[in-house]
């Protein structure tokens, strides 16, 4: 028996830990007013008695017609309603207060226990019925039932109040629409940044707020997303000021949301003011390339000017002179190398978010870049070759950019892998993504590196890879450009016995 | 061929110039230098070049405004024109369209930074010799 209560009680305990301060404040602020409408007044005393025990607040009213006026004076949040009084009929006082207050919740009391003036009552609105004679159990037992109901209905109005005044006051926008695209909720900061100056917007079309078309396709895209695939989309529009440096750039994320079946249920769409972040990441830009210019030309010259003197237009050269200018060409060549790379980065980082996009078969990609590399394998003795075991995996993507992520990756593995070894490249079909691996039978990377070598300028520095020229940017590079297409990229590696670098990508959903 | 030919080498960077300059020399060309784009206009003048490389970003007339006035001229319209050019991947091509729509197209062009060995190749590719 005990055991039995313990799991009875456990429940709400466990609901109480779990939702933390909330349903204490609401019990410091909730007191349940109760009237009891009842022409017994040995029913009413003990009814009183009983609620006001309970914590509630209680009133009483002996007939149908006092019953009412104190209705009509005061809110109630529940009413033990005799049916069978003298007077205004317990139905007439149900029909009355469903109109007045139809958020109070009526418990019918019969005196005939019969099933018909229950249900009867029940139909007309009552919350639940209690039939005399009633022990003082079965009328908590009524009255936790309705307390409970009106509890949740009460967190779901905090909850709703709260999710407004916390969306109103964000300073991103926000809409939310349902799936026929009307407007189920936009906050004034979105208002505001489509320049929409009409405040009663719920309920109406988007297409009749929103100019921006941009916005528009994006939840219509969202919109027709099948239900096995769940994309978050991304754009960005221009708003154009007055002057050419007050026009905003505000960035899109638009996602669907669904019931548990899966049916796209309406969009949210949130607008980030991104104007700053691109004004300073363009000037980090215009630096980083303005930089990597400057250094280039005279890096340039120099080597060409090493060129001519080991050519021996400038006079003949020892062994030993030659063998240092060899050494020197080789630095400046690196050097040169990180200047490119450089410009890259930052002209992949700047181009992040509005570059041309195109639909290709990735296989083919893959396949093109290992024919490209396999003289350069070859030269050094290494088996470079390919496995697609989906040859028709189409994805959405900047083609420049993902052959970069392909060479980049073959490029490496020829460069770290020693004479005689083999390096493996795959493109297979995983879910919703593309599998790009390129893996190496080469000195692999030791553990404690394994976390950083997607960092800017991080090189793993050991006796084999001493001699190995690099600017430290290409993994940073490709880790950059994989997920500006919403991408993943994950390694795995043993010291001495190979890496193998995994690229997934989404596919174009057919 | 007995007689040497002429190169006009024509570079903002002297040291670029001077390089590529020896570089010819030593393979029996005879050079001639200019270090921006009217002085190359004026040393074609003085001695008609059989090749002019040519670098794109120069001061005061830049080489795609050279290699026009060469090739619309019927005086010089011979003269072979082979670009240098810094922005390798964003020109990969030897015509140009100025802002009135009309277009330039040099005979040949190589990408900095300079492979000189390459350079040589294309030159006497271009020559003949």
């Amino acid at each position: 028996m005990s055991n039995q209560e313990q799991s009875k009680v456990s429940p709400t305990e466990e609901k109480d830990r779990t939702s933390g301060a909330k349903p204490g404040l609401s019990e410091i602020s909730f007191k349940p007013t109760v009237l009891v409408i009842d022409d017994e007044k040995r029913i009413r005393d003990a009814c009183q008695r009983l609620l006001i025990e309970e914590g509630f607040d209680a009133d009483c009213a002996e007939n149908g017609e006092i019953g009412l006026k104190k209705i009509e004076a005061a809110h109630f949040d529940i009413i033990l309603l005799d049916l069978m009084m003298p007077g205004i009929s317990g139905f007439d006082v149900l029909a009355s207060v469903k109109s007045l207050h139809p958020d109070t919740l009526i418990i019918v009391i019969t005196g005939y226990a019969t099933i018909e003036h229950s249900i009867e009552a029940m139909k007309k609105g009552a919350f639940d019925f209690l039939p005399k004679p009633f022990s003082p159990k079965d009328l908590r037992l009524v009255v936790s039932k309705a307390i409970e109901y009106i509890r949740t209905l009460q967190d779901i109005a905090t909850e709703k109040s709260r999710m407004r005044v916390m969306i109103n006051s964000l300073g991103d926008g926000v809409l939310i629409t349902d799936n026929q695209k009307k407007v189920a909720l936009a906050n004034p900061a979105f208002l505001k940044m489509i320049c929409c100056t009409e405040s009663d917007v719920i309920g109406r079309p988007i297409s009749e707020i929103i100019a921006e078309a941009v916005l528009l396709a994006m939840i219509d895209q969202a919109l027709q997303q099948a239900s096995d695939t769940f994309v978050e989309l991304t754009e960005e529009f221009s708003i154009p000021g007055e002057r050419k440096e007050d026009e905003l750039i505000i960035g899109v994320r638009c996602i669907p949301f669904r019931d548990r079946l899966g049916r796209n249920l309406g969009t949210v769409t949130v607008l980030h003011d991104i104007t700053t972040l691109k004004k300073i990441d363009q000037l980090k830009s215009d630096f980083v390339s303005m930089v990597a210019h400057e250094i280039k030309s005279p890096l340039n010259s120099i080597l060409m000017q090493l060129k001519v003197v080991m050519d021996g237009l400038a006079g003949d050269l020892t062994e030993k002179q030659k063998e240092i200018l060899f050494r020197t060409s080789d630095k400046i060549k690196a050097l040169t190398m990180l200047s490119s790379d450089l410009l890259d980065l930052s002209k992949i980082e700047s181009g992040l978010i509005n570059q041309e996009k195109e639909e290709f078969n990735i296989a083919e990609l893959v396949r093109r870049q290992v024919d490209f590399y396999a003289e350069q394998a070859k030269a050094k003795s290494l088996e470079l070759t390919m496995r697609e075991t989906d040859p028709s995996i189409r994805i959405v993507g900047n083609k420049t950019n993902i052959e970069e992520v392909v060479s980049n990756l073959i490029t490496n593995a020829i460069r770290y892998t020693p004479e005689g070894g083999k390096i493996k490249a795959s493109v297979e079909k995983d879910k919703n993504y593309a599998r790009i691996q390129v893996s190496d039978t080469g000195f692999g990377i030791p553990e404690e590196d394994l976390s950083r070598i997607f960092d800017r300028f991080y090189r793993v520095k050991n006796e084999k890879t001493r001699f190995i020229n690099g600017t430290g940017l290409g993994l940073a590079i490709v880790k950059s450009i994989v997920e500006a297409h919403q991408g993943t990229i994950t390694v795995s590696s043993k010291t001495d016995q190979g890496s193998t670098f995994s690229v997934s990508l989404p596919i174009t959903s057919s | 061929m007995s007689e040497k030919q002429l190169v006009l080498v024509v570079d903002d960077d002297p040291d670029l110039v001077e390089a590529v300059s020896m570089k010819l020399e030593s393979e029996k060309f005879r050079v001639n230098k200019a270090y921006d784009g009217v002085e190359a206009m004026e040393k074609i003048k003085e001695e008609r070049p059989a090749l002019v490389i040519l670098d794109v970003m120069m001061p005061r007339k830049n080489g795609w405004v050279v290699c026009d006035e060469i090739k619309k001229s019927d005086q010089y319209k011979g003269i072979i024109v082979i670009l240098l050019t810094a922005v390798a991947d964003a020109v990969q091509t030897t015509s140009y369209t100025h802002h009135d729509g009309k277009t330039t197209l040099a005979d040949d062009y190589i990408p900095k930074p300079i492979d000189l060995d390459k350079l040589m190749e294309i030159v006497r590719d271009h020559l003949g010799s």
